[in-house]
């Protein structure tokens, strides 16, 4: 048999080239995380990504196949949680960091799509090289009861592990005796260590079954369950249940001597071995459970899948077959399809009637408080509402208006003087009453000057003088206005954030503008 | 359908069912009502037959049922249809076209192929990402040689309606000011939250969204369909019209 180098360098390298390179492949995405993580800002010298990396795999398969499963907001709020503790100074980068590491474990830089390498399979000497795909996901999502979850796939598992592609029920009996042996020899120590690798193997043997009966409740066609499922529920069910015997013998094993034992060292290993063993003992009876379920999931999931029909084939490529017509098509159809689309893809709604008690909380409610400090001054008012209000200014004012104050938008400061004066021109514009414009435009510019934030809190404020002082502010330098209909300071009138603010500012009561 | 009549007790529990299905918020937890119910779907055909009959009453279609709950479509036209229109009334024509092509984008970014419709895999999405997309293909058509016709003929296709939008306009606190693409790409994104088709990621970010199995069952199994019957109609009305001339 020749292998991946062709028999050229030596028959054991050869024989295990493939698998190295698998172990080598797996870890290519979080070196990979690591370089892109520079381009969001996350400096290599401040965390350590690799390691948050292997704590996301960690928390994920540590919880798979139990009653609740790390959902993404868990995961990134531990990784958080790690994070800041490696760079304490900077606690508001540590979330980045976190979200850096999930996205690459996600391969979000690629669409959330595998990982794919290609390994070249160098044959016999002389023989063309043959290249092989290796694709694998680490993390991916699946949607919950309670949200998004985290999952991990079986290659996240043999990275959780070491990185070595074992199988894993030999492993888990292999480190079992490795355990047995070592604390026959009293090599205290060294059994600690086993018995933590022994819980790991265990956790993750129970992860990789829980992903196997999923995806089985999910699509019975993705496993064999003709030959390969059964032999391998099988042999984990005698795997299981020889383990759980002997996790009681070695538990009672360590017990015994920790009884005996009087060396406090010993004893405080001793101790720890318990623990990880009890674990590792806990995880084998949750698997026993679940694998004698194994076969009910499996024939309900094909009861149930048998008799579900497809009702329509999904043999459709939406891009090339609907975006990419309907966005050649004329409007007026294009129209139509996209509204044939929209309406079934935003799925049901439930009709509610209008009720007089709603009508009256809705009405009582505080008004919404605001998103930012300052409204939107583009946002155009519904023209709909503004006709409903009698007090209200019409809607060529406010837009007279609101062109008078667009002097301001350069970010300079503008005189309230020089404002007034280009009401003329704007009221024209909008051929509307050029004092109702410049009555505006000043109570915008006091507005600006002394916001009476309580009304504002009360909701007690015209709208209209809202939205267009809202963003803007204004202060006095003394010199005041000479116009024949208002009298006070000549107010000076910029953007808001501009500049720096109010440095003058004198009480509001002191001596405002007078219409 | 089985033949047998299905008694009351039945009939009121895949009635609390289909509420559940209707009450976005509701989720299938373990040990709850809903998840009860939901399993008594999957598992008891007699069931699972009074709530697809009760429900085809109702001007619905059941879906499927992921782990998320039991996934409902509208009938169009029916009392729990949901209308692009209706989602805001300040639209015009054009807004309401722009509206409806981001949502086919969306839905192509995320399931480029029908494999996609089978895979669970939850997809995130991002507004810049979705607006993106739709842009690169606009730059397809046009270097395909997609759009037949005389300029005239083509400034009137869908494509040059996305294409005129600037892809953003801010307001002045920095915020994304409406008659620009990404705020249109927002919007809708607002719209699939609400209709529980999408779920904010904030977690990983601002302006990224999961979508929902419910989003990937309606796009594959209603959406996607009643679209390429839409757009096979609109072609033989082109048809027709090309003859008549």
């Amino acid at each position: 048999m020749t292998g991946a180098y062709g028999g050229v360098i030596s028959p054991a390298a050869d024989a295990s080239a493939r698998d190295r390179w698998r172990a080598l492949a797996l870890t290519d995405p979080v070196s990979r995380l690591v370089r892109n993580a520079a381009h969001a800002g996350i400096d290599d010298a401040d965390y350590d990504l690799r390691l948050l990396a292997l704590a996301a795999v960690d928390v994920v398969v540590g919880s798979m196949g139990f009653a609740r499963e790390a959902t993404l907001d868990d995961l990134v709020d531990e990784l958080t949680g790690l994070a800041s503790r490696m760079c304490p100074g900077r606690p508001d980068q540590a979330r980045d960091a976190a979200q850096t590491v999930v996205r690459g474990l996600l391969n979000d830089a690629h669409d959330q799509r595998r990982f794919s390498y290609r390994f070249a399979d160098l044959g016999a000497p002389g023989a063309a090289v043959r290249w092989e795909a290796y694709s694998f996901r680490l993390l991916s999502l699946r949607e919950a009861e309670y949200g998004p979850v985290v999952v991990a796939s079986d290659q996240a598992v043999t990275l959780f592990l070491n990185g070595l592609d074992v199988d894993l029920e030999d492993a888990d009996r292999a480190l079992a005796h490795v355990l047995q042996r070592q604390l026959d020899d009293r090599r205290f120590d060294a059994a600690a260590r086993t018995a933590a690798q022994a819980e790991r193997t265990s956790v993750g043997m129970s992860a990789t079954l829980a992903e196997l009966l999923d995806a089985t409740r999910r699509d019975v066609g993705s496993h064999d369950w003709e030959q390969e499922v059964p032999q391998r529920l099988a042999r984990a069910r005698r795997h299981v249940e020889a383990r759980i015997g002997e996790d009681d013998r070695l538990l009672e094993h360590v017990q015994g001597g920790l009884d005996a034992e009087t060396s406090p060292e010993v004893r405080a290993v001793s101790g720890r071995i318990v623990d990880l063993v009890g674990r590792a003992r806990r995880v084998h009876l949750d698997l026993e459970r679940r694998l004698v379920g194994a076969r009910e999931v499996f024939l309900t999931a094909q009861v149930r899948q048998r008799l579900t029909r497809r009702r329509r084939l999904r043999m459709l490529a939406l891009r090339d077959e609907v975006l990419l017509p309907v966005l050649a098509l004329p409007r007026p159809a294009a129209l139509d399809v996209a509204t044939a689309f929209a309406d079934r893809a935003l799925g049901v709604t439930v009709p509610r009637l209008v009720r007089f008690d709603d009508m009256v909380d809705m009405l009582w409610a505080p008004p919404r408080a605001r998103e930012s400090a300052e409204p939107d001054v583009e946002v155009v008012p519904d023209v709909g509402d503004a006709t409903q209000d009698v007090q209200r200014y019409p809607e060529p004012v406010v837009g007279a208006a609101r062109q008078v104050l667009a002097a301001v938008t350069g970010g300079d400061e503008v005189r309230l003087s020089a404002l007034l004066d280009g009401v003329p021109i704007a009221a024209a514009d909008a051929s509307t009453e050029e004092a109702e414009v410049a009555e505006l435009v000043l109570l915008s510019a006091l507005w600006a000057f002394a916001p009476d934030v309580a009304a504002e809190a009360e909701g007690d404020v015209a709208g209209e003088i809202d939205v267009l002082a809202g963003g803007i502010e204004a202060r006095r330098d003394g010199r005041l206005l000479d116009r024949p209909d208002v009298g006070g300071p000549d107010l000076l009138v910029r953007l808001r954030g501009s500049g720096r603010v109010g440095e003058d500012a004198v009480p509001a009561c002191e001596r405002e503008p007078v219409a | 359908m089985s033949s047998v009549a299905a008694d009351l007790t039945q009939v009121r529990a895949a009635a609390e069912l289909l509420g559940f299905a209707l009450a976005r918020r509701a989720r299938p937890v373990e040990g709850g009502e809903y998840r009860a119910l939901l399993d008594r779907y999957r598992s008891e055909l007699a069931f699972k037959d009074v709530v697809d009959t009760m429900a085809e009453g109702l001007g619905l279609e059941v879906l499927g049922v992921p782990r998320s709950g039991l996934v409902l479509a509208p009938e169009p036209g029916g009392a729990f249809a949901t209308r692009l229109a209706d989602l805001r009334t300040t639209m015009d024509a054009d807004d309401r076209l722009v509206f409806g092509l981001v949502l086919v984008g969306i839905a192509a970014y995320a399931y480029p192929t029908d494999a996609d419709f089978d895979d669970p895999e939850t997809r995130l999405v991002e507004i810049v990402r979705v607006d993106e997309f739709i842009r690169a293909s606009l730059d397809a058509l046009g270097g395909l040689g997609g759009v037949e016709g005389s300029p005239e003929e083509r400034a009137r296709v869908a494509a040059q309606v996305y294409a005129d939008l600037p892809q953003l306009i801010t307001t002045q606190t920095g915020r994304r000011a409406r008659g620009c693409t990404l705020k249109a790409v927002e919007e809708v994104f607002g719209w699939l939250v609400e209709q529980g088709a999408a779920r904010e990621a904030t977690t990983l970010g601002a302006d990224t969204f999961h979508l929902t199995d419910r989003f990937r069952l309606l796009v594959a199994d209603s959406a996607g369909g009643a679209a390429l019957d839409a757009l096979r109609e609109a072609r033989a009305r082109e048809n027709r019209a090309e003859v008549g001339t």
